[in-house]
This record gives C-alpha cells, structure tokens and sequence, in this order.
C-alpha cells in the first residue's frame, strides 16, 4: 500500500513541476492525461538544451593528442552558445583505460550518450578501433559521429580484405559516421609518393604495431611502395606490448640496405623506440624515419631521444597555419587555450568536426521549425553539409561519410630543439 | 610426492592421449625450427651472429630477474609476484638518478661516464633490495604459516601497487632512457658484417659479474650457508640456530638487488621503460627459472640465457607475435620431458 501512495505522489509532484513549466496554464483536465503530459515535457525540453559530445583518449599515454583535440570541439561548441533559444553545450567523454585508448570504454561512452535524450551528436573518436566498437552502437540510436582523425579506410569503404565490412558496422542500414580524415589508403601512399618522388629513394624497411590502424597504413604503405617500383627491404609486426628488443628488425633493414623506414605505428605504441634503437646501427642523419598522423606529437620526440632528427609524418587532416582566413580563430583559440600542450595536430580539424555539427544541428532545428531536432535529422543535416568553410578545409560528405576532398599534411623534425614543422600540404580527392 | 606425480606422467606418457599430444608438439616445435633454419641460411651467417650476439645480452638481463625468482622460491616457496615490478623500479630509479649525476642525453662517452654510473647502480640496486625486504616483511612473512594461496594473492596484490606508484610517479608514457653507454662497436669481419656493441658487451659483463658474485656468496659465506640450509628444512635450519627470518629477508635482498641491477641495465641497453613492463619481463623470467629448474641458482642464469635467445631469434626471424608461442611451446615441451627443468629443482624437503 505504501508503494502505492509514494507513486501516487511522485506522480503528483511530475504533474505540479509541468504545470509550473507551463507557466501554470495547463487546465487540470488536461494535465492528468499520460498524452498530454509527455507533449508538455518535450515542449519543455525544447526550449532547453542540446549536447554535443564529443569521445577522445584524454588521460594516460595518448592524452597528448586526445586532449588537444578534444579542447578543439569544445572551442567549437563554445562560440555558439545558444540558437533560437535552444542552449548548445558540450559534455566531453574520455576513452582511455589505463592510459591507452580503449574500444570497449568508447563503447560504453556511446552508450551513455544514448541514454542521455539531449545528447544529439558526438565530435569523435581519436582512434580508428574505437570507431569501430562505438559506430554500431551509435548507429542504432542514430547518433551523427564526427571523427577528425579516424583514417582506418574498412570504417566506410569496402574492401574485400576488410573485417568487418563497414555494412556490418550499420545494423540499421543508414550511414551515422562521418570524418574529415583522409583515409589509410591515402596516407600510407602519400608517404610513398613522398619518399619515392621527393626524397628519391626506393629502399623501405616496414614495420607495425599490428593494430587496425598500424597495419592497416602499413599494408597500403607497402601496396603503393611496390606498384612504383620501391623495394620492400624487410617487414615486422611487432606484438608491441611485449616486445622491447627492436634491433634484430633494424639489423635486418641494414643488411637489405633500407634507406628509410616507415613505421605503421603511433608513439603509444612504441613506434619511436624503433628509432631511438638505431643508434649506432644506421646512421639517423642518412635514412629518414617516416610513419602516419600517430607518431606526430612530442612523445615521439621524446622517445626518439639523439636519433630525432630526420624524422617525417603525413597528418590525414591540413594545417590551419596556412589557411589565412583561419588566423582570426587560431588567435581567439590561443587565447581561451594559452598553453603549448593545449595544441596539437589535430585540435583544429576536431575543431572543424564541433563547426560542422553546430552547422548542421542548426539547420535541422530551422527545419523542424525552431524545436529541438531528432537524433535522425541532425544525422540527415550532417549528410547534407555542403561547401561549409572550416579553419582547414571545406567540406562536404558522400554517401560513405568520407570527406568529397581531404588535405594530407607533412610535417618533419627541425630546429633546435627538434619539434615538428610543416613542410607542404596537397588536396586529396 | 614427487613420485606418484612421476608415476601418473608416466602412465599419461605411455597411454594414446599422451602420445598424441607430445607427438602433435613435437612436430610443431620441429616445424618451427625447420622454418627457422630455411630463414637462418637464407638470410647469411652475418646476421645469425648478429642475432646472437642480442640474445646473449638479452638472456643476461632475464638470468639477472630469473635468479631472484628463484632464490625466493628455493627457500619459501612463493613466487614473488611483485619481483618483476621490482626490476622496473630499478629501471625508474635510476632514471631519475641519471640527471642528478650528470649523465643525460649527449653526454660524453668518455671513462667519466664510470664511476657516476657505479654509484647510480649502487644506491639503485640498494633501494630496490630495501623495497623488496619491506614487501617480504609486510606481506609475505605475517601469512608464512598461512594457506599456500594466501601469500600468492598478497604477491599479485604487491605486484599491482608497485606498478600503481610507478603509474602514478611518471606516468603511463613510454619514458626514454637517455642513452649515456657510448654506441660504439667492434666488427666481426665484413664490410656489413656483425658487430658486437659496446652495449651487449657491457650488459653481459655486468650480469656475469654479479651471477659469479652471487654464486660465491651463496657457496662460499656463512650467510650462503645459512641460506643453503634454510631452503633445505626451514625447521632443522632454525632448530641449528640459523635465524630464520633474518635468513629469509637476506635472499628477498640478495634477490631485488640482482633485479634492480637487471631494471637498469635493461634502460641503458633498450633505452626504453613503461611502468607496466615487468608483468611481462617477470612472466618470462619466471618461465626462464622453471625452464631451468626452479631453486636451481646455475639452472636460473641458464635458463635465462636459453629463453634470452630463443626470444631474439624468434624475434629475428618471425614475427615477435610468435616469439610467446615459441617460448611457452617449448617451454611445455621441456617440462612434459624434464618436470624438474633443465638442471633439475631445488626445493625445501617435506
């Protein structure tokens, strides 16, 4: 009986709250029905809030990319404040376990998401695995993901080696992921293109974490290396948790007489102690290290130690720096974000990805007339983004969710202290 | 005991079960080193003696932890779980020692290098046997008369807070270890021929040294004795007035000091550290001191060794995500052939 009264009450109190939201104008007829009471509520909830989340490594070992590109978003969000009404507010998740981002906590983070109604969008993930636990949770709820740096090409495009397909990814069938990276099958090329073209040598010793993302850039790396004519000298992929020992891959790549190395791997995953333990085995000054968007941050540096120099990555996303219509945004971030490690490669196309979720939650909120959107028509006004101008690209998406056009960055080690500068950008299509 | 296991093995062996199953590993294991041996000829004499040269260094760092194991093991029966966190620590210790003797990145390779580093291994190898001692007297000596599960939770326990106060000491980053050994090296003949580092030198020495000290501390000094006699029969031990606790405490001492020697030498060697990394190192050790028979000091350092060079060659030659497979693969096999290890174990008589 208790249990009953206490019901009774709660009920009570949820139909009182209502008629105060409703400025008490709700006649007392009306607010008993069930009906009526959920149309107040999401009446009242439209006036309210919406969320943009966004899901980065933010703690441990890959904080030093997951950060920066999480204050990206956040700046993003933080210039629009409010439309029609309708407050925006971002809500950051972090994915790492134990320093290192993790699959299965993303997952979790999605569906936290999921539970929580004003959650609309997410800018997100840092890591292409993660994506890939996280796209086919998301999916089910239609949550628009907005990844500026998932690169893994099986997240949207099919190939046959891929596993799982990207189909599999969607139970329901419609596309819910977007990114503004170029894909795997573009930047371990481009790096061949560099080394091959631009540096004029044909000799590669490969190695990666054997990670989806490592291998994955590594494979095409080698794919492209191979169909211009460079020779593979020698390839690894080290089981990178437990392995310490690099010398008898680097031994190998002397014996083959590599004169480069590419290394299908991010600083989280030691790709930079391959470096550091070719000291007195080849000679740093002469065979250049080169690897993806991973081992672009100070950690790799870092780890490197005296064998830092001549070291070279693409970045899958272009640098603001040279986009003169971006300064103004690069200086106001500089202000609300003033210290060195607050930036990183990829804090401005993460930033670009909050840009296009406000662009797009906005359209959708003028379309279903000033009210909060659906999950589903935020994701339909995100396919539909066209010709938005971010800080370094502009943007469009096809049917896949990949960018209509990517910029791949390269960035090398120079100056004393060794930090990376940029080199030169192009345009992929 | 001992000889109902040995009879039950031997009547496992003799049925078809037992047969197949060594059979199906045996072939395996012969599969591997066919493989091995295709890839050793086609890749030159040159690089085999490279290889070498690495497992031999890499042996020596595992012999270093693998004695420690051991030891303990020999005299109280617990694996010491939290041994292997202890050779990272000697690792973390001196890396923050370096830079208070001047020795960092781009130092000179000179001799003055010497005596810096001798101290640093001194205080390192000091600290780490001070730290294990506590462990021993915190959490291992109170449950001695205990179940035998008991203390082997408290060692998975010691080896989780180890690795938590490194965590939260430097971080979950991968820390670069300033490489201060000079990367010199001497030619084994050729143009591209191998080479034998500096480095390999050096980290080989140092660990035959200490197993050469060990070896005659434990032979030759009253305390070796008292030891010997304690991991024989605890009870007579102490009825002959050893002091058993004292005795105890001394091989958790003696133990740690051999690992944070092994923590260190393993930064100088692969200038690299993660607070994570003796779950594994202590995992292969540990292996390599079963390898070789566990109480057994010579079986230690040789079963480190052994395991050092299976490692690198593996690694050499496959993929390193091959190289546990191999490892443990034989590792079964040894033990299905010798339970006892390679030089057969040591441990107190019941």
């Amino acid at each position: 009986m208790q249990k009953r009264y206490l019901s009774m009450a709660s009920v009570l109190t949820a139909i009182a709250l209502v008629a105060a939201a409703c400025g008490g104008g709700g006649t007392g007829a009306a607010t008993t029905t069930p009906a009526a009471t959920t149309a107040a509520a999401t009446t009242a909830a439209a006036a309210g809030e919406i969320i943009i989340a966004s899901d980065f490594p933010t703690s441990g070992a890959d904080a030093s990319s997951g950060l920066p590109a999480q204050n990206g978003a956040a700046f993003a969000v933080s210039q629009t404040p409010s439309y029609k009404g309708i407050k925006f507010t971002f809500k950051p998740f972090d994915d790492a376990v134990n320093g290192v981002h993790d699959p299965q906590k993303g997952a979790q983070n999605v569906q936290q998401m999921l539970s929580d109604t004003k959650v609309v969008a997410m800018v997100g993930p840092f890591n292409s695995n993660v994506a890939r636990a996280e796209i086919p949770i998301a999916n089910q709820g239609a949550l628009a993901m907005m990844s500026p740096s998932n690169t893994n090409e099986c997240l949207t495009q099919l190939f046959p080696y891929c596993d799982p397909k990207p189909a599999a990814l969607r139970p329901t069938g419609k596309n819910n992921y977007f990114r503004i990276a170029a894909p795997d099958t573009v930047q371990g090329p481009a790096m061949a293109d560099y080394i091959i073209d631009t540096l004029k040598l044909t000799k590669v010793a490969v190695f990666s974490d054997n990670e989806t993302f490592g291998k994955g850039v590594a494979d095409n790396f080698v794919k492209r290396l191979q169909s211009k004519g460079g020779t593979l000298t020698n390839r690894s992929d080290f089981d990178w948790k437990t392995t310490n020992d690099f010398k008898p891959f680097i031994n190998a790549a002397k014996a083959a007489g590599a004169q480069a190395i590419y290394a299908g791997a991010t600083s989280a995953t030691k790709a930079c102690i391959v470096r550091s333990q070719m000291k007195g085995i080849i000679d740093a000054a002469a065979v250049p290290f080169t690897g993806p968007d991973g081992i672009g941050d100070s950690q790799c540096i870092k780890d490197a130690g005296d064998q830092a120099a001549n070291m070279t990555f693409t970045n899958a996303a272009g640098e603001a720096t040279q986009n003169p219509d971006a300064a103004a945004t690069i200086a106001a971030f500089k202000q609300a974000y003033p210290k060195k490690e607050d930036l990183g490669a990829y804090t401005f196309p993460s930033y670009d990805c909050g840009l296009i979720l406000v662009d797009a939650i906005k359209r959708a909120i003028d379309a279903a007339g000033g009210k909060v959107p659906t999950r589903q028509q935020v994701v339909d006004a995100v396919q539909a983004t066209s010709g938005l101008k971010g800080t370094v690209g502009t943007y469009a998406f096809d049917a896949n969710g990949d960018p209509k056009s990517a910029t791949m960055a390269f960035y090398k080690t120079t100056g004393t202290p060794l930090d990376w500068a940029f080199i030169k950008q192009f345009s992929v299509q | 005991m001992l000889s109902g296991v040995a009879d039950a093995r031997a009547r496992f062996m003799a049925g078809t079960r037992g047969r197949a199953l060594n059979a199906t590993l045996v072939v395996l294991i012969a599969i591997a080193l066919v493989l091995l041996a295709t890839r050793v000829v086609a890749l030159g004499p040159a690089y085999f003696i490279q290889i070498l040269v690495y497992g031999f260094a890499n042996g020596s760092i595992y012999a270093l932890i693998a004695l420690g194991y051991t030891m303990v093991y020999g005299i109280v029966e617990l694996i010491n779980f939290a041994h292997g966190d202890v050779f990272t620590l000697g690792g973390f210790i001196s890396l923050t020692l370096l830079p208070i003797f001047g020795l960092e990145e781009g130092v000179s390779h000179g001799p003055g290098i010497i005596l810096p580093l001798l101290v640093i291994f001194v205080i390192t190898m000091v600290v780490c046997a001070a730290v294990n001692v506590t462990i021993e007297r915190v959490a291992y000596r109170p449950l001695r008369h205990a179940p035998r599960l008991a203390p082997l939770i408290t060692a998975v326990g010691m080896s989780f807070v180890l690795e938590g106060i490194m965590y939260l000491w430097r971080g979950p980053f991968n820390l670069h270890y300033p490489s201060v050994l000079p990367s010199d090296s001497i030619s084994l003949g050729g143009a591209n021929g191998p080479t034998i580092g500096f480095k390999d030198l050096a980290v080989t020495t140092i660990a035959v040294v200490l197993m050469v000290a060990l070896t005659l501390f434990v032979g030759r000094t009253k305390l070796g004795k008292a030891m010997r006699a304690t991991a024989q029969d605890r009870d007579a031990a102490g009825l002959m007035g050893i002091d058993i606790n004292r005795t105890i405490a001394a091989t958790f001492f003696i133990g740690a000091l051999l690992a944070g020697a092994g923590g260190m030498i393993f930064g100088l060697y692969y200038n690299t550290l993660t607070f994570d990394l003796g779950f594994t190192a202590g995992l292969v050790a540990f292996t390599a001191a079963v390898f070789g028979g566990i109480g057994n000091i010579q079986g230690a350092a040789l079963g480190g060794l052994i395991i050092g060079m299976i490692q690198s060659l593996s690694d050499g030659y496959f993929d390193t995500a091959w190289t546990q497979v191999l490892i443990f693969g034989i590792l079964v096999l040894v033990l299905v052939f010798r339970p006892t290890g390679i030089l057969g174990m040591r441990v107190p008589e019941k």
